[in-house]
């Protein structure tokens, strides 16, 4: 596979590097790191720059003696493992470095937080042979990893990643209707909801990331096809107005308000929107106002809330920023005031049973069970908790237990652990669908061992420390 | 529809997406590269005009693997060179139409899509002519398709409309049927032919 090739070429790199005949490529390589460290950030520069020094090594390896009688693949692997290294070294100079791009990548996400909330796929034109919402969180999944790593080839399969979830499920999805198969017309639509929907970290700054510092003569083809699709995707969602999602002008303005007003959990505007029925927005304020006095009151929660603000800066979490807003930081909403809010809203519902029309199993027998109802049951589960875990990291909140015969207690922290270790392992517990439809996430684990060899052994961070250190 | 014959076989493709580009060899004159961007309201077939063009040359080689919305094909021409178009296709519903640009740029060449049985499909593809003779390569290749020819019963765009428009514009025009493959190859070598013969930069 590509991947193990790829991981192949990495230590194959390195141990050429570690060959004495590599010395002039090693002190290049640790000078570019160098000099470029010492400048001001100036992106157009800074990416010409290093799309220079990487075209110049890869013809410099091709000549070299090195990789004499070496395949175009393994010279490839040599540049992949350079981009690699030298990228993973000026990550922190030249990633998100502008205030600028800093900003475009919070009022972005603050966008996708608010329109997430009341999307529907039609809004995008999703017919609704190709809707499929939970298998869709597999997608997101992929997106949402974007910022644990640091290459721009592992972003980008991130990236890609998502689209080839996306792309087998519309594909499966046309095969079982009969419909033609998918093009574009289904696909982007499904790419916006999908990254609404995901929130990704700092997707601006991604994806001007990928786009100047992978390599370019790699970033062509397919990856460069959906690559586009992801910053048309951007472009899309950064416009999204009334119009583009068919909706009146005012209901647009009305989802926005409330889910503003959903995401600061501010109970004044609750008042407003219940207007038809002033009683119920009354009992809401109460209980709202109830749930916060006993928040304040319980030290543990406030402990554990507290603690997983100190989370935000290393947290590969979406919802970072909600936490980070100011309007909400002084009054982060409990889940237990979200909770009683929604049961509030179901009691409402003139027909709640549609409400529960995503999840079959809710009013469901043992006796009505089949096998083969296991793998719906297991992907409606994990949707589940996804979003669960999700919903309470993003509001900075402890977790209670979701089922009450469960004891353990998870907290935040817990929860991250139990993710990354996940995430991170070798043989990552998904269910079948995933592993037949994603490209293989073993890349990821590979790369981050990857990374921690070149962290630990690599010549050139010994030779480039030894300089560092002598020169301050 | 239908084109549903037409899936992309998904079990004799190895994965490629970040793939090395040059190991079908370095572009040249002899063997191009091209960029071929698919334009046209949604349902007038695009995907399913690439998918039998595709599929109907199948090439167990080809490394496409994502989905059918990118698709590469190679052909040969007569005077011994070889094309290798990847083709990229864009959502055709109207929301979508300002992120074109993004697709369309650096594309050698642009087909450009409509439904014959559909006027308002028609008029698309005289807004996405326009848009590219304004923003398109000044030597960008066009090419207006007129599909479902399949469907004449139901034909509300005459032929000669959509020649004459073709002829006034300097466009190659041709109709196809996606369902019958009638003409697709054709389409695509007489693209070939309209190539300009410089390696592209």
């Amino acid at each position: 596979m590509e991947n193990a090739d790829v991981f192949f070429g990495l230590h194959d790199f390195l141990d050429r590097m570690r060959q004495p005949s590599a010395a002039d490529f090693v002190k290049s390589i640790k000078s570019f790191i160098v000099s470029f460290s010492n400048n001001a950030p100036d992106p157009e520069r800074d990416s010409a720059m290093v799309q220079e020094f990487f075209a110049n090594m890869e013809a410099a390896f091709r000549a070299h003696p090195l990789w004499a009688r070496c395949s175009d693949e393994e010279l490839e692997s040599a540049g992949e493992g350079l981009e690699k290294y030298v990228m993973t070294k000026l990550f922190t100079r030249v990633f998100a470095s502008l205030p600028d791009d800093v900003k475009v990548d919070e009022q972005l996400s603050e966008k996708m937080s608010l329109i997430q909330q009341f999307i529907r796929p039609e809004n995008l034109d999703i017919k609704p042979t190709f809707q499929n919402e939970t298998s869709w969180l597999l997608a997101q999944k992929e997106l949402q990893k974007i910022n644990m790593y640091k290459a721009p080839r592992d972003k980008l399969v991130c990236i890609l990643n998502c689209c080839k979830v996306i792309n087998n499920l519309l594909l499966n999805a046309s095969i079982a209707s009969n419909e033609n198969p998918p093009g574009a017309d289904e696909f982007l639509p499904v790419l916006i909801y999908v990254t609404l929907k995901a929130n990704p970290p700092q997707l601006h700054s991604n994806l001007l990331y990928i786009q100047r510092y992978r390599r370019q003569s790699r970033l062509v083809g397919e990856a460069a096809y959906f690559f586009t699709n992801m910053l048309s995707t951007e472009s899309f969602i950064s416009n999204i107005d009334a119009r583009s999602l068919s909706m009146e002008e005012s209901e647009f303005e009305k989802n926005m308000e409330s889910a503003r007003a959903l995401l600061s959990g501010l109970s004044t505007d609750l008042g407003g929107s219940n207007k038809s029925d002033p009683s119920i927005g009354n009992s809401l304020k109460a209980e709202l106002l109830e749930s916060r006095l006993q928040a304040l009151n319980s030290g543990k929660e406030r402990k554990s809330s507290f603690r997983s603000k100190s989370f935000e800066t290393r947290s590969v979490s979406k919802d970072v920023h909600y936490v980070k807003d100011e309007s909400s930081m002084a009054k982060v909403p409990s889940l237990s005031d979200i909770e009683n809010r929604g049961a509030l809203m179901l009691l409402k519902e003139d027909l709640p049973s549609i409400v529960f029309r995503e999840y079959p199993y809710l009013f469901a027998h043992t006796g009505d069970l089949t096998i083969s109802d296991v793998e719906d049951l297991l992907n409606n589960y994990k949707q589940l908790v996804f979003k669960y875990v999700c919903l309470s990291k993003g509001l900075g909140g402890a977790l209670p237990p979701c089922h009450p015969s469960n004891s353990q207690v998870h907290r935040p922290h817990e929860a991250e652990t139990a993710k990354e270790r996940q995430d991170n392992g070798a043989v990552e517990p998904n269910d079948e669908t995933e592993k037949h439809i994603a490209m293989t996430n073993s890349s990821s684990t590979i790369s981050l061992a990857g990374e921690e060899n070149f962290e630990s052994k690599s010549p050139l961070d010994k030779a480039v420390e030894g300089k560092e250190e002598t020169s301050h | 529809m239908g084109c549903s014959s037409s899936l992309p076989d998904r079990s004799s493709r190895r994965l490629s997406g970040l793939g090395n580009p040059e190991s079908n060899g370095v572009p040249d004159a002899k063997n191009l590269r091209v960029k071929l961007v698919l334009l046209g309201d949604s349902g007038v077939g695009k995907s399913c005009i690439v998918l039998r063009f595709v599929r109907g040359q199948f090439d167990p080689t080809s490394k496409v693997t994502i989905g059918a919305s990118f698709l590469s094909q190679t052909i040969a021409l007569q005077d011994s060179t070889t094309v290798k178009f990847e083709i990229w296709d864009t959502a055709g519903q109207e929301r979508y139409a300002a992120l074109a640009p993004l697709y369309y740029r650096g594309a050698a060449v642009a087909v450009i899509v409509y439904d014959i049985t559909s006027p308002e499909s028609f008029n698309k593809a005289q807004y996405w002519v326009k848009e590219l003779q304004k923003h398109g390569s000044p030597d960008i290749v066009l090419a207006l398709v007129g599909n479902k020819a399949d469907l004449h019963e139901n034909r509300e765009v005459p032929v000669q409309d959509g020649m004459d428009y073709a002829e006034k514009n300097g466009m190659f025009f041709i109709e196809t049927s996606a369902k019958t493959a009638d003409n697709i190859n054709q389409l695509f070598e007489e693209i070939g032919k309209r190539l300009p013969r410089t390696p592209p930069s």
